[in-house]
């Protein structure tokens, strides 16, 4: 039976839907296949790797208990023996487990950007979801905006800029975003997830605070001129190669002058609070208050689906990712908006209204993972040269 | 596992001198801590430390007397496992057997001084699901009172019986069987005077050996209303194999009595169909799934039509009935539509089943099955037949409960080349458990059989 490491928790804003993510929508589902022994390996706020049983049992986050159960346990350590294994010292020496198979259930930083991508592709295992490069791409959305431009998608009208550049001349910038996008507009850091830091400004005044908050989180700013008459939609999307499977389109519910950050998307169930669905769950999704299918006109339902499956492919996803896109209504204009890589829960609620089970959306994202690394195993990495005979 | 046999000695015995590993018996359910279970569990903690003290003292002797202790201690779960039988048996005989004949002599009293119409209904299947519907339809004019749940034992007809208040039109008695001479002895306790006999199987084949046992019990209810109406399933091989054509009382999709079935038609959303006889036209709709419906359908349309129920009353009373608990029972499930057919315990019951979701429109088609208990001999002959019928079902995945059949199951869906996805699992009670997680929008999953801890 081959060994399935499930990644969580981690460095980012995000950790505790990470947890969630892994326990409710990967762990359970994996281990329900009767396929896989699964691995959870379990990444605390301050870096550490753990690895035990007990770390599968949501208990263990609800309260002290997860510091109990850390310090009777060693954290594990890696070792690129040939593969990937993770070793765990135990009283009687050292626990080492082969891993198999990588699935990362992680959000943000430190995860989902491309950091833990880069270190399964130096051990060379396989793993599941987005790779190194497209995980860069979508975690940025400057880049991603960028990469949709030029494959001719849609975008919102925006201003980016460094930290850099912004100090050297704040009055400028401003006076640029001011004169090119005009009030309201939405200022987010490009790296962070789940809306984190990302504020809506209606003057000079809010854009500069909500300039100076951004610059707390990331190096880069992105000023986006906000849609009129908006709707949004969402799109989960996995696939490999030439399958590329799109669930169903999803129509978070909010008025158009609000927008959903972190507080509203994870800590009050979507923008009814608790009585339109409470805390968050993988079975109501990130926003937990959405029309699934979304209730648009057929073509426009084609549209917007058509422009999330070619952001996928234009950022070079692979496996899972989300695609949000943007909707002027009334000008009936419709906006590649970001790549989520890796979304809450996987979707998975999404997932089985298209027909995917729990237990199915995992099985195929083992089957893209293992398709993508025979794949890349194929391709020439190094070759012999005479070059240090000079020396 | 003395409650999972429901402190059946026989079968609780025969389950311990099979198990082989005893290491994790228990799959599906846990002990309930019962006043009878408590004082077993007392009983059984008793006996241990008592031996394990008479151990150590005798092998305070030293010597060979150590060896002895040692053996008696690796003996000992062995030893408990049956000396718990002896408080059972002495329970039986001392203090229930005597009860129970007390009960079942005031349930006979009670019921002489009651005239009205008493309907027995026995077979190896469908018995549950005819009762409760006969008595749905004839509720609609009459007072009745029929055998709550699958209590279909002497002792829980009896305590059925107490609890009538003497104004009842109609009583209806579910009978079972699980020994020749059974329906016999319901029969003299309840006196019935019409009949139904829902079908004749395989199933409680391993405690009737042969199925000519299993027929000749059935077949008992016919033979006791000898001057009364007793109808029979006409679907099924074993009653048609003896009961002539002509028989006015075999009942059948195409009808009974003279009433002429037409127009059936079924979804998992329900089944209808229309019946006439002379001047007399039902539009029967009714949210019980499956074809095999409609011949007892029929059979309960005569019955309220003799007992004087007007056309339109019967066809309100057959829209009023549902599927039961765990009998083809449809509920929703993140959109899928799931048929807990559980109850269901013999091979027609499976291939009703199978048919159902053969006919339904679904994104996936799901088989669960642990397969069938108490087959007997046919054991192997009617999983590989199961297995048959699933191959030849256009169903999509198949999920079965690793146990002794499977192979079997296995093997039948090989032969007929079955060509979809086949899950085997080892924990059946994480997988009911985890339904939702195996599910998605537009399946339709069948769930069938039950297979409890003590046949596995």
């Amino acid at each position: 039976m081959k060994t399935v490491a499930v990644f969580f928790g981690g460095r980012s804003a995000e950790h505790d839907v990470s947890i969630i993510t892994a326990l409710s929508s990967v762990i359970k589902p994996l281990e329900l296949t009767e396929k896989y022994k699964v691995a959870p390996v379990y990444i605390t706020k301050d870096g550490r790797w753990y690895m035990h049983d007990k770390l599968k049992d949501i208990k263990q986050y609800q309260g002290s208990g997860i510091e109990e159960l850390l310090a009777s346990i060693k954290p594990v350590s890696i070792d690129f023996d040939g593969g990937f294994s993770l070793v765990q010292s135990t009283r009687f020496g050292q626990k080492r487990m082969k891993i198999d198979i990588a699935f990362p259930a992680m959000h943000g930083t430190f995860g989902e950007d491309g950091s833990l991508m880069g270190l399964l592709d130096m051990a060379n295992v396989p793993y599941v979801g987005c790779d190194l490069q497209s995980s860069v791409v979508a975690m940025d959305k400057i880049l991603s905006k960028a990469v949709a431009k030029e494959a001719g998608l849609p975008t919102v009208q925006d201003v980016t800029f460094s930290a850099s550049e912004y100090h050297e001349n704040s009055s400028s910038m401003l006076d640029r975003i001011e004169q090119e996008l005009s009030f309201p507009a939405f200022v987010k850091p490009p790296h962070l997830g789940s809306s984190v830091g990302v504020m809506k400004v209606i003057d000079r005044a809010s854009l500069t605070e909500a300039i100076d908050t951004a610059l707390h989180y990331d190096n880069n700013v992105l000023v986006e001129k906000a849609v009129a008459n908006l709707r949004e939609a969402t799109l989960p999307i996995m696939g490999y190669g030439d399958t590329i499977i799109p669930a169903l389109l999803e129509e978070p519910l909010f008025n158009s002058d609000e927008f959903f950050d972190f507080d509203t998307k994870y800590l009050r169930g979507g923008k009814g609070g608790k009585k339109a669905g409470g805390k968050m769950s993988g079975k109501q999704g990130a926003q937990g208050y959405s029309n699934v299918p979304a209730n648009f006109p057929e073509e426009l339902y084609a549209e917007v689906e058509s422009i999330a499956v070619a952001g996928f492919k234009a950022a070079g996803c692979c496996g899972i990712a989300r695609v949000d896109i943007l909707i002027d209504e009334k000008a009936n204009q419709v906006y590649f908006n970001e790549i989520n890589p890796l979304p809450g829960s996987l979707y998975a609620h999404n997932w089985a209204k298209a027909g995917y089970s729990n237990v199915a959306l995992v099985e195929k994202l083992i089957e893209f993972a293992i398709a993508r690394f025979d794949e890349r195993q194929k391709l020439i990495t190094t070759f012999d040269t005479s070059f240090l005979k000079q020396f | 596992m003395l409650q999972a046999t429901e402190y059946n000695i026989g079968s609780y015995l025969s389950w311990f001198h099979r198990t082989r590993d005893f290491s994790k018996v228990i799959r599906r359910k846990s002990l309930v801590y019962t006043q009878k279970a408590m004082l077993l569990v007392f009983i059984g903690i008793a006996v241990y430390l008592t031996t394990i003290i008479i151990a150590i003292l005798i092998a305070l002797k030293g010597g060979l007397a150590v060896l002895i202790s040692a053996a008696l201690i690796i003996v000992l779960p062995v030893i408990i496992a049956y000396l718990l039988v002896i408080p059972l048996v002495v329970g039986q005989y001392a203090i229930q057997k005597p009860k129970e004949r007390r009960m079942l002599e005031a349930a006979q009293a009670r019921l002489r001084k009651q005239h009205c119409r008493k309907i027995a209904i026995a077979g190896s299947y469908g018995k549950t699901t005819f009762k409760e519907t006969l008595a749905t339809i004839l509720s609609e004019t009459l007072h009745v009172a029929a055998s709550p749940g699958n209590m279909n034992t002497p002792i829980g007809l009896a305590n059925f019986i107490q609890k009538l208040d003497g104004s009842e039109d109609v009583l209806i008695f579910e009978f079972g069987e699980e020994r020749v001479g059974d329906v016999k002895r319901l029969c003299e306790l309840t006196h019935p005077n019409m009949g139904v006999i829902t079908g004749i199987s395989e199933a409680h084949l391993s405690s009737f050996k042969t199925m000519e046992a299993v027929t000749s019990t059935v077949l008992e209810l016919r033979e006791y209303l000898k001057s009364y109406d007793v109808y029979k399933n006409g679907e099924n091989e074993f009653i048609t194999a003896v009961i002539p054509a002509s028989d006015h009382h075999l009942y059948s999709e195409e009808g009974v009595n003279g009433w002429k079935v037409s127009k059936i038609a079924t979804s998992i959303e329900g089944t209808s169909f229309v019946a006439t006889k002379h001047n007399k036209t039902i539009w029967a709709h009714t949210s019980l799934i499956g074809r095999h419906q409609v011949g007892p359908l029929v059979a309960c349309i005569d019955i309220a039509d003799k007992l004087g129920l007007s056309v339109t009353d019967i066809a309100e009373g057959i829209k009023k009935t549902k599927p039961f608990e765990h009998r083809m029972q449809p509920y929703t499930l993140l959109g899928a539509t799931i048929i807990d057919d559980t109850y269901n315990g013999n091979l027609k019951g499976v291939a009703a089943g199978i048919d159902v979701l053969k006919s339904a429109k679904a994104n996936r088609k799901i088989y669960v099955t642990p397969g069938l208990v108490e087959q007997g001999e046919l054991k192997e002959v009617n999983h590989v037949k199961i297995g048959h019928m699933i191959a030849d079902s256009d169903i999509d995945e198949v999920v079965l409960m690793n146990n002794s059949v499977t192979q079997y199951i296995a093997q039948g869906m090989k032969e007929n080349g079955y060509q979809g996805h086949t899950r085997i699992v080892d924990e059946p009670l994480e997988f009911y458990t985890n339904l939702s997680h195996y599910v998605a929008s537009g399946d339709v999953v069948l769930l069938q059989n039950d297979w409890s801890d003590n046949y596995a």
